[in-house]
């Protein structure tokens, strides 16, 4: 199957059409027409057996905040050819007359026309506005075009937690960054609050002050091997107290009442003790003999894109801790 | 003695994390009052639930009425639940937050309650590890003010371990030199750096936005000036009355409530020259020169110039509104003006002969703020049939309710010949950007507690704008209007669209 088939040109005089008909009804709903909102192009990547419906309540919830040209690319392995459909996703914005509209193109793709999908794509891109590719699921790491298809975009988002070997994912991963590829990793953006909290412990002075006492740290985690987000949180807190001209032993522990994506992690020297974990919805920070819960949901896709699609420029402190994350787990036994 | 450099924390990322905020306590002095009940403990609540402050904090509140700490935070969270328009009461957060809440009963003016604060304060800082480091927020009587920042100096709780810092809520005195007079007794206990006079106007996200689009872009900057600006109108308006304060807003009045502070605030944000950069204190300056760059008016320009007005009686909507006169607790005979609108004019090169039409008032058709920017029209008709009356280009500015930009240019109408018709673009801010915006208190708070003064109004603003409305507001006590002069629920008074019709102008209708 060739890309001819499916003519970005078409697409995008449909899209114009749809345009002109959302804002006839809408102004036939309201008297107040509509209003198209598109601040980025953002491809989807996504696996036809996947949960559809949650995907698109996902994409739904980000409009509001990242209001973007759609382009849902369907992954059907075997089937019939490209194929595609344009739509509006409009919603009302409380108290408000008028409509916000963004634009969806969905393209199914088979396997085989995978290498024509960075020629349609490239051009249905929407002019001068970033392009995040997010690829969901295990594939990327084993397609041969997830290069030409990344080079479409200027920042690409996988989650790494998708992948089977933490420390094959990891090499790969920081292997595309040091190639210049500005990736999004989920699995990092998941540890974002947690990071926050134990930053929030070394605002206070006094414990600001105790920072060069800090000897061991130690990460726990579910399972046998640490997982990709252990390996983050471990090289962060490593190379953040090196910053500081701290050397800390760092030890990692698999601990068997943690579950999923649960992770502590503990700082320690001499009488000085900050630890965090999570539990639920909850995450414990302890500080010397104080305990202290906070409330830190169980972060959805939604939550995580938010953030990611919120940072569409080199992520410093990422592609260190990638790099650093990519070193420990090879050193692994 | 200087406290000894302590390593920055490593672990901040600032690209991903909320920006960091000190520990501290803030003293709210009038923690019983309306404004600490519907802005300041919402506003602090939902810091907390969106984890900004940090765990060393507290809040201290200081009112007459005796409680308990108990009582304080029971009092509290009922304040919270029927104010927080869109924060939900999660028993946990609200816990954590609320054994951080203590109270202190006393009267700013007596001075034993200071002695009773300075305790309190002592204890707090070692239960809650909030460093020394203290916000005094001042939302009493403006009478009070000085009797508390004298009271806290004599005590000795102006200096400390830490920071000490002071929150002012306008008005910033009622004259040129009451202001003056208020700042000099505050500042023998604070230096100017530490004193936040807050006009909750700047704190709003999108007159932060003006910043934003003025000094962010390239296209805007190069028509901001005389040469292609025709003229600028800012309109804060109101539909609701004085809504119970008849009896402060009677002493008060439109321009004294409203163009003194906010819009002469906004005016000076749309048309200060570019800072040098994005600090507290050359913003600071920039908008201080602007507001200085304005003349006062002589007593023949106000008569031109400036026009006031009251609202009258009137039936709206199937409902019989009261004149202003009517409002309770309001003099029957009042002479304040619940409508102000007047022409300035800023002399500098940028902006000579441009007039900036202001105007505000009570009992308006609508709510709303926004400023409009009329450009020049094209100096040559070249379209057969456009006769003298195309419509202008107009940049708008919209701060409330809906937040946005529109830009107005014509285009040709579809069909044949060429026909033009007015566009609008629109940008709107809430559908862009469709994160929660805070609250101006939100904002203004953590400003404070962080020590960014950049959306504080300064004392040579405040003076300057004194300075320029003080004229206007002697001249009409002087005169004897002719009062009630707009009924309610219409655009204000003929004489203020007669100012502007005399340079062939005429307002919006936003």
């Amino acid at each position: 199957m060739t890309a001819g088939a499916l003519s970005p040109d078409r697409i995008l005089r449909e899209l114009a059409e749809l345009w002109v008909a959302t804002g006839k009804d809408g102004h036939a709903e309201t008297g107040a027409g509509v209003l198209r909102a598109c601040a980025m192009t953002l491809i989807v990547l996504a696996e036809e057996s996947e949960d559809m419906a949650s995907l698109d309540e996902t994409l739904a919830a980000l409009m509001p905040e990242h209001p973007a040209r759609t382009i849902l690319v369907r992954l059907r392995g075997t089937g019939a050819a490209l194929a595609e459909r344009v739509y509006a996703q409009c919603w009302m914005p409380f108290g408000e007359r008028r409509q916000i509209c963004c634009e969806r193109i969905e393209i199914a793709a088979p396997d085989a026309s995978l290498a024509d999908l960075p020629s349609v794509l490239a051009p249905l891109a929407a002019p001068d506005l970033p392009v995040v590719l997010w690829w969901r699921g295990a594939r990327p790491i084993e397609t041969p075009e997830f290069a030409s298809l990344a080079a479409v975009a200027g920042k690409v988002i996988l989650d790494s937690a998708t992948l089977r070997d933490a420390r094959a994912a990891l090499a790969w991963l920081a292997g595309l960054a040091q190639g210049g590829v500005l990736l999004g990793d989920l699995s990092w953006t998941l540890l974002t609050r947690w990071r926050e909290m134990l930053s929030g412990v070394f605002e206070n002075r006094e414990y600001q002050a105790r920072l060069a006492e800090i000897s061991n740290v130690v990460v726990a985690f579910a399972g046998d091997r640490p997982p990709v987000f252990a390996c983050y949180m471990g090289a962060w807190v490593a190379d953040a107290l090196a910053d500081a001209g701290v050397r800390a032993k760092l030890a990692w522990q698999p601990r068997p009442q943690l579950t999923g994506r649960a992770l502590r992690v503990e700082l320690t020297g001499g009488d000085f003790r900050v630890a965090l974990e999570r539990q639920d919805d909850r995450l414990t920070i302890q500080t010397g003999g104080l305990s202290h819960r906070t409330n830190l949901p169980q972060p959805t896709d939604y939550l995580l894109m938010r953030e990611e699609l919120g940072i569409v420029r080199r992520d410093a402190v990422f592609e260190r801790t990638l790099a650093s994350a990519a070193r420990l787990a090879a050193a692994l036994p | 003695m200087l406290e000894p450099m302590l390593p920055e924390n490593p672990f901040q990322d600032p690209l991903r994390f909320e920006p960091r905020t000190p520990e501290c306590a803030i003293v709210i002095f009038g923690a019983s009052g309306d404004l600490a009940k519907r802005k300041l403990m919402p506003a602090l609540y939902r810091l907390a639930y969106d984890r900004r402050l940090s765990a060393g904090f507290a809040v201290i509140g200081v009112s007459r009425t005796p409680l308990s700490d108990e009582q304080y935070r029971e009092k509290m969270l009922a304040a919270v639940r029927e104010f927080s328009e869109d924060t939900k009461i999660d028993d946990e957060v609200w816990g954590a937050f609320a054994r951080g809440l203590f109270y202190v009963a006393g009267d700013a003016g007596d001075p034993a309650l200071y002695g009773r604060l300075g305790q309190k304060l002592a204890e707090v800082e070692q239960a809650r590890s909030t460093g020394g480091n203290v916000l005094f927020y001042l939302s009493l009587q403006p009478s009070q003010y000085a009797p508390a920042a004298l009271g806290l100096g004599a005590a000795g709780l102006g200096k400390g371990n830490g920071w000490r810092r002071l929150v002012v809520e306008k008005p910033f005195g009622h004259d040129l030199a009451s202001a003056r007079e208020l700042s000099a007794q505050i500042h023998q206990v604070f230096g100017e750096s530490d004193v936040y006079r807050i006009d909750h106007y700047l704190g709003k996200e999108t007159v932060q936005n003006i910043l934003a689009v003025r000094f962010g872009n390239g296209i805007f900057e190069p028509l901001w000036n005389r040469r292609y600006v025709n003229h600028v109108q800012i309109t804060g308006a109101e539909s609701i009355g004085v809504e119970g304060r008849g009896a402060y807003y009677q002493e008060a009045g439109a321009l004294a409530d409203m163009i003194q502070n906010h819009l002469l605030q906004v005016m000076a944000t749309i048309a200060m020259e570019p800072a040098a950069s994005f600090r507290a204190a050359s913003v600071r300056d920039e908008r201080s020169k602007l507001l200085r760059s304005m003349r006062p008016m002589t007593a023949e320009e106000i008569r031109t110039n400036a026009v006031p007005g009251q609202y009258g009686p009137a039936r709206v909507g199937g409902q019989d509104l009261p004149g202003f006169r009517q409002e309770p607790g309001v003099d029957p005979r009042s002479r304040t003006d619940t409508y102000a609108a007047a022409t300035f004019f800023v002399e500098n090169w940028r902006w000579a002969g441009v007039p900036f039409y202001l105007r505000t008032g009570k009992r308006l058709p609508k709510r709303v703020t926004e400023i409009a920017i009329q450009f020049n029209a094209a100096p040559l008709a070249i379209f057969d049939g456009e006769g003298g009356d195309r419509p202008p280009n107009l940049l708008i500015l919209r701060i409330q309710p809906e937040e946005g930009i529109s830009l107005k240019f014509l285009s040709k109408r579809p069909g044949a010949g060429i026909e033009l018709r007015p566009v609008s673009m629109d940008f709107n801010y809430g559908s862009s950007f469709g994160e929660r915006s805070p609250s101006a208190y939100e904002t203004l708070l953590l400003d404070a507690i962080a020590g960014d003064a950049t959306l504080y109004t300064r004392q040579d603003m405040v003076e300057a704008s004194w300075a320029v409305v003080e004229p206007i507001q002697n001249a009409w006590r002087e005169a004897a209007p002719d009062f009630p002069n707009y009924a309610a629920g219409t655009w204000g008074p003929a004489a203020a669209d007669e100012m502007l019709a005399r340079r062939g102008h005429a307002w919006r209708r936003p």
